[in-house]
């Protein structure tokens, strides 16, 4: 084997590539998401002021209206409050990589907030709500590493 | 039945970045700031909204309940077109709370960010409305219409608001210093003392207009709230209420309209139909108000609503400034108190709004004794425009 | 091809013109003025919109005119809003009222004249500026 491809699919049954956008799309408030994720650390976005996790991490706490976020570490486990399962890919890119599991995982010390992403390692079949994931990373390049859901 | 007396203003707030001050923020970010600092003055919080009633122009209120984390919204509409709709928020405002959605209601009456124009610090440059497509939802983008106004080149809101000017002053013999006695008037109220022959010095850009006519354009990011509830709810809040007394809201569809308005009403600021609804809900006149607060945008549009809210008879309104009247100091009806918007920056009026609000509180820099009535315009523009009557409890 | 003093900036090569609108500048073409008419109720209207802002019908037809009129309103221009527009400073612009459509203005400018002797009242006839083989603006100067 001389190729140097990357394997096309690290995860069974992940998602098309994000855009290739999605790597600068980052600013002071998001970056320490992205880091830990780097890290394969998993952290919530949390308001300074309040306590309350707030996701995406918006400029706004919606409780309390600060504009002060922190970041606080999570174990990394979690249960599916939903998905779906994408059998028709909606345009060419994805057509290699039907069927896959977008989710809401509800992420065990982050209450209140979901992160969405996708349920991986695993038949679509055999995704239920209320199965317990536990989170796997997805080095997609130097600046974006992404957080996908495998079952615990 | 009107919503005459049964709502009252209980909180202002305001958001401004100065321009290169980077602070990140959208409009829609300043617009909650603002919204946090009217709660704050009243003595509320976000989560006791539940009305949103918006000028145009502010963005989107359901939007921003939802980004507020506001638990229910019962009410949340914007007044359309331009800025002429400013002062009517108000009145959108008290027809939520009256209507029974709501009792507490917050209004975005403006929220933007400076138009970056390379040739220019004045609102003459601000682009012409006039010839727009899709105004009833009709078709949008280039229209065969618009070959009929275009290649005239009024390219401005300054050159539209100088083709009703000069019939204005045609009109009724009214003479440039005229204009002039708006700006020096103004001025001095924000103590800014600037003479008529300085003002006669400055050239002239379009038609009658010079620079000293035109609303600075605003240096930076700006937004403005207003809190409204229940007269009742307002006796136990943080502030003294100053009830909305009367609003109108609308306007003859024509003025404007690629010039083609009646020529009875050519010469003139549009309000006068706005005018006559606002007394008659109010059960007053103009001789009841005590300080006026006139969008002026461009200096002929104060002259011209003088005359279209009643304080001075057809084409005497210019000899009315002139003559003292409209000042801060002993005039017979102080009028833009604050110096309005040709003193400072185009804001679309919502200084205006605070000022008759701090007027009737008794805290305004430029204090009217015993304001009891404030009347509050919005532009003399596309419809809607607006006007309310507001007085202290 | 005439010349004219005083033209305001180019602006249109083309009236991007339909079916609706289309006659008026065929008839500019040919140097006649014509003005559009609600062809249920006879109300002008300016520009010539979908609808009678009178009846609300959507048939319009046009009629002659002999190309005079009246200064209802005008402005001159002094400052140029684009450096692209500095020279093309001072002009007129102005709304005609055109003898033999009453209720209308025409939205255009007036050259060939001092700017600063233009005013409210003055008499002024239709002068054609033949801008493109599509276009041919109605333009008035002192009658």
């Amino acid at each position: 084997m001389t190729t140097t491809e990357p394997a096309a699919k690290p995860f069974k049954n992940m998602p098309p590539p994000p855009p290739s956008f999605l790597g600068s799309l980052v600013d002071e408030r998001t970056q320490p998401f992205w880091d830990a994720a780097k890290r394969e650390q998993l952290v919530a976005p949390k308001c300074s002021n309040c306590g309350t996790f707030r996701m995406p991490p918006s400029r706004f706490c919606t409780n309390c209206l600060s504009m002060d976020l922190e970041y606080e570490p999570l174990p990394g486990t979690g249960t599916v409050f939903t998905f779906i399962i994408v059998r028709h890919p909606l345009n060419p890119r994805a057509a290699d990589f039907v069927p896959f599991m977008p989710a809401a995982i509800d992420a065990d010390g982050a209450p209140g907030m979901r992160f969405i992403s996708n349920v991986v390692e695993c038949e679509p079949e055999d995704v239920k709500i209320g199965m317990k994931v536990k989170v796997v990373w997805n080095h997609v390049s130097d600046t974006l590493t992404l957080p996908f859901w495998a079952p615990a | 039945m009107s919503l005459k007396d049964k709502v009252a203003v209980v909180g202002l707030g305001m958001t401004y970045v100065a321009r290169g001050e980077d602070a990140g923020l959208a409009v829609g970010d300043l617009a909650i700031l603002a919204a946090e600092a009217a709660l704050n003055e009243a003595g509320l919080g976000h989560k006791d909204l539940e009305n949103f009633a918006w000028a145009s122009g502010a963005g989107d209120p359901g939007g921003m309940a939802a980004t507020m984390g506001v638990p229910e919204v019962m009410f949340a509409a914007n007044l359309t077109s331009g800025p002429g709709g400013g002062a009517g928020a108000l009145g959108l405002a008290a027809s939520s709370i009256v209507g029974g959605f709501g009792d507490v209601c917050l209004s975005i009456i403006t929220a933007q960010t400076a138009p970056k124009r390379p040739t220019g610090t004045s609102s003459v440059f601000r682009a012409n409305p006039v010839a727009g497509g899709g105004a009833y939802g009709g078709p949008t983008g280039p229209q065969p219409e618009e070959a009929f106004v275009a290649p005239a080149s009024i390219s401005s809101q300054g050159a539209t608001t100088a083709m009703i000017a000069n019939r204005y002053l045609h009109e009724h013999g009214v003479p440039r210093e005229h204009l002039g006695a708006v700006v020096v008037s103004q001025r001095a109220n924000a103590g800014d003392a600037l003479t008529l022959e300085e003002y006669l010095r400055s050239p002239l850009i379009v038609g009658p207009l010079s620079a000293l006519d035109c609303t600075p354009d605003l240096e930076g990011g700006f937004a403005a709230a207003v809190i409204t509830t229940t007269v009742e709810r307002a006796r136990d809040l943080a502030q003294p209420p100053i009830i909305i007394t009367a609003a109108a809201t609308g306007g003859t569809p024509s003025h404007a309209t690629a010039f083609q308005m009646p020529s009875d009403t050519f010469g003139s600021s549009g309000h006068r139909a706005v005018a006559a609804d606002l007394y008659a809900m109010a059960g007053m006149g103009p001789d009841d108000i005590d300080v006026a607060l006139l969008y002026d945008d461009f200096s002929p549009m104060v002259l011209m609503q003088l005359e279209d809210y009643g304080f001075c008879g057809a084409g005497e309104a210019g000899a009315f400034v002139a003559g003292g009247n409209t000042s801060v100091r002993g005039g017979k009806i102080p009028v833009n108190t604050h110096g309005g918007n040709l003193s400072s920056a185009y804001v679309r009026g919502i200084t205006h709004v605070f000022e008759a609000v701090q007027q009737l509180r008794g805290t305004a820099t430029n204090q009217v004794d015993g304001a009891q009535f404030a009347l509050v315009t919005g532009s003399p523009a596309t419809i809607p425009l607006s006007a309310v009557i507001l007085r202290k409890a | 091809m005439t010349t004219f003093e005083h033209l305001p900036p180019p602006s249109l090569t083309d009236a991007a013109a339909d079916e609706r609108t289309q006659p008026f500048w065929d008839a500019a073409k040919h140097g006649q003025l014509v003005a559009p008419k609600c062809s249920d109720c006879g109300t002008f209207r300016m520009p010539p919109g979908r609808f009678c802002p009178n009846c609300l019908g959507m048939e319009l037809e046009y009629v002659p005119l002999p190309g005079t009129g009246t200064v209802f309103t005008c402005i001159v221009v002094h400052q140029p809003l684009h450096p692209s527009q500095a020279d093309h400073v001072p002009y007129v612009a102005a709304a005609i009222e055109a003898d033999g459509a009453p209720g209308i203005r025409f939205i255009s400018n007036v050259v060939n004249c001092d700017p600063d002797s233009v005013a409210i009242g003055m008499k002024v006839q239709v002068v054609w500026h033949e801008v493109s083989d599509t276009l041919t603006l109605p333009l008035w100067a002192p009658a």
